[in-house]
C-alpha cells in the first residue's frame, strides 16, 4: 500500500496526464460527427447570435451577386415553367397522374456560420425542427451539392459540409452514366476527388459530375461540379479531380431538400434486410 | 494572489474571444489557422504545480472545443501541451534560474528566451492537433506542412499579443 502511494506520488503528472488524455480521447472517438454535434450545438446558442450579426453584414456586401443569382435561377424555373404548360397544351389527351406524388421538398434557409479550412467542415444553418428540417436532409446552394444535414435542433441544423473527410457521395459523369464515390481529399476547398470510375470509360476535362440520387438523399441530377484533371491509379480506376461548383466561401443562401418517400423505402426494406 | 488570479481569469477570456471570434475566422487557405489561445498555457506561472497546469490545459481546450464545435481536439492537443511544459522550462532555464512567483514571459527572460520556448510549445500543440484531426498518417507531409505553417502564424500573433501586453 505505501510502495503504490509512493509510486502514485512521484508519478502524479504522469498519471493526470494519462487520465486527462484519455477522456479527450474518449471524446474525440464518440463523437466528432452528429451525436456530438448536436450536443454542442445547444452550448453554441451562446455563439450563434454574435455569428448571425457576422453573418448578416457578409450578407449585405454579397447583395449584387445574390440578386443576380435569383434573377437567374427565376429566369430558369419559369423557362422550366413554359415548357410544361406548352407541353401540356400540345397533348391532345390530357394525362391525370393519380399515381404521382411530390418525392422532393425544398426549402430554403440561410448559414449563419461556416469554415473551409479544417478537415473535418460543418455548417450551420438558421432552421431547424420547428421549420421542417430533419437530418438527412440535402442541402445545396441552389443548384450545387453542398452537404447533408447530420443535426437540428429547434431554430438550427449542422450540416456536413462536402468539405470534410468524412462525407461520401454518390456521383456520375454526367456525358456517359458511369458512377463513383465522391469525397474531399482535405486539400483545397474547391476541388474534390472521385474515385470507382473505371479505366475504359471516355470521358474529357470540363465534364460534368452530378448527382445519382442512388444514395437516397440528394435528387438526381444536382450538379456537383466539373472534371478539372484526372490520372490512372493502381490498374482499375481513374482518380479523377473535380473542380466543385459551389463556392463554399460564400455559402450563404442554402436549399434544403428532403426525401418524403425516403422513410417509407427503409420501413419497406426493414422487412426483409 | 485573488489579483492575480482575477488577471489570469480576464486574460483567459480575452484569448478565447480573440481565438473564436477572430482567429477561428481566419482562413487564409486551406492550410493555415493559427490558434493563438495556447498563449494562456504558456503564460501562467513558473512554479505552478504540474497537476494543476495539467487541469487548467484541459478546461481550456475543452472550452475551445465547445466553441468550435470539435469534440476532445483541442483538449487533447493542449493537455499535451501542458504536459510537456515543465520539461521544457527545465531544459531551457536561464543561468539564474526563474524568478519566485514569476511568469515565464519576454520582458523577463528577454526575447530569444521567449521564442524559443513559444516555438517548442506552438509546435508541439500543432502537431498533436493536427494529427489528431485528420487521425490518419495517409499525407503525413501535406500534415506537416499544415502544423508548420500554422505555427509560424500562432508565433507571430503570440508574439504580437506579447508586446501589447507589454505596452499596456
Amino acid at each position: 500500500m505505501r510502495n503504490l502511494l509512493n509510486f502514485l506520488a512521484k508519478y502524479n503528472h504522469l498519471i493526470i496526464f494519462l487520465i486527462l488524455e484519455g477522456i479527450a480521447i474518449y471524446l474525440i472517438s464518440n463523437g466528432n460527427s452528429y451525436q456530438n454535434a448536436r450536443i454542442i450545438k445547444g452550448i453554441r446558442g451562446l455563439t450563434t447570435g454574435i455569428e448571425k450579426k457576422v453573418s448578416n453584414t457578409r450578407t449585405y456586401f454579397h447583395l449584387r451577386e445574390i440578386s443576380q443569382s435569383l434573377a437567374r435561377e427565376n429566369a430558369i424555373l419559369r423557362n422550366t415553367l413554359e415548357r410544361s404548360v406548352n407541353r401540356n397544351d400540345l397533348s391532345f389527351s390530357p394525362l391525370v397522374d393519380t399515381i404521382h406524388q411530390q418525392q422532393y421538398s425544398y426549402s430554403t434557409a440561410e448559414v449563419v456560420s461556416n469554415s473551409v479550412n479544417r478537415q473535418k467542415n460543418f455548417f450551420t444553418l438558421n432552421k431547424g425542427r420547428e421549420q421542417g428540417l430533419s437530418v438527412d436532409m440535402a442541402v445545396t446552394d441552389g443548384k450545387n451539392a453542398a452537404g447533408v444535414i447530420v443535426g437540428c435542433s429547434e431554430n438550427y441544423s449542422v450540416v456536413m459540409s462536402l468539405l470534410n473527410l468524412d462525407f461520401k457521395l454518390s456521383a456520375r459523369i454526367k456525358s456517359n452514366g458511369y458512377f463513383g464515390s465522391l469525397s474531399w481529399d482535405g486539400r483545397d476547398y474547391s476541388h474534390a476527388v472521385l474515385n470507382e470510375i473505371p479505366q475504359h470509360v471516355t470521358f474529357g476535362i470540363g465534364d460534368t459530375i452530378e448527382t445519382t440520387g442512388y444514395s437516397a438523399v440528394f435528387p438526381e441530377g444536382i450538379l456537383v461540379g466539373t472534371v478539372s484533371d484526372f490520372e490512372k491509379i493502381g490498374g482499375d480506376f481513374y482518380r479523377i479531380e473535380v473542380l466543385l461548383l459551389t463556392d463554399f466561401k460564400k455559402l450563404h443562401f442554402v436549399n434544403a431538400i428532403g426525401n418524403l418517400k425516403k422513410k417509407e423505402q427503409i420501413e419497406l426494406e426493414k422487412l426483409f434486410l | 494572489m485573488i489579483n492575480r488570479t482575477l488577471k489570469f481569469g480576464l486574460f483567459f477570456i480575452i484569448l478565447v474571444l480573440l481565438q473564436v471570434l477572430l482567429f477561428n475566422n481566419i482562413q487564409f487557405s486551406g492550410y493555415i489557422n493559427p490558434y493563438i489561445y495556447i498563449m494562456f498555457i504558456l503564460l501562467l506561472p513558473v512554479e505552478i504545480p504540474g497537476w494543476l497546469l495539467l487541469i487548467i490545459s484541459f478546461f481550456t481546450g475543452l472550452t475551445i472545443d465547445f466553441f468550435s464545435g470539435s469534440p476532445g481536439m483541442h483538449t487533447s492537443a493542449t493537455v499535451v501541451a501542458g504536459f510537456v511544459r515543465p520539461y521544457i522550462l527545465r531544459v531551457i532555464s536561464p543561468r539564474d534560474g526563474y524568478e519566485p512567483g514569476g511568469n515565464p514571459s519576454m520582458f523577463a527572460y528577454g526575447v530569444r528566451w521567449f521564442l524559443i520556448y513559444t516555438i517548442v510549445i506552438v509546435v508541439v500543440h500543432h502537431t498533436a492537433l493536427f494529427y489528431l484531426e485528420v487521425f490518419r498518417f495517409t499525407d503525413f507531409f501535406r500534415t506537416l506542412l499544415r502544423v508548420l505553417l500554422s505555427s509560424l502564424f500562432s508565433i507571430t500573433f503570440i508574439l504580437l499579443l506579447e508586446y501589447i501586453r507589454k505596452w499596456k
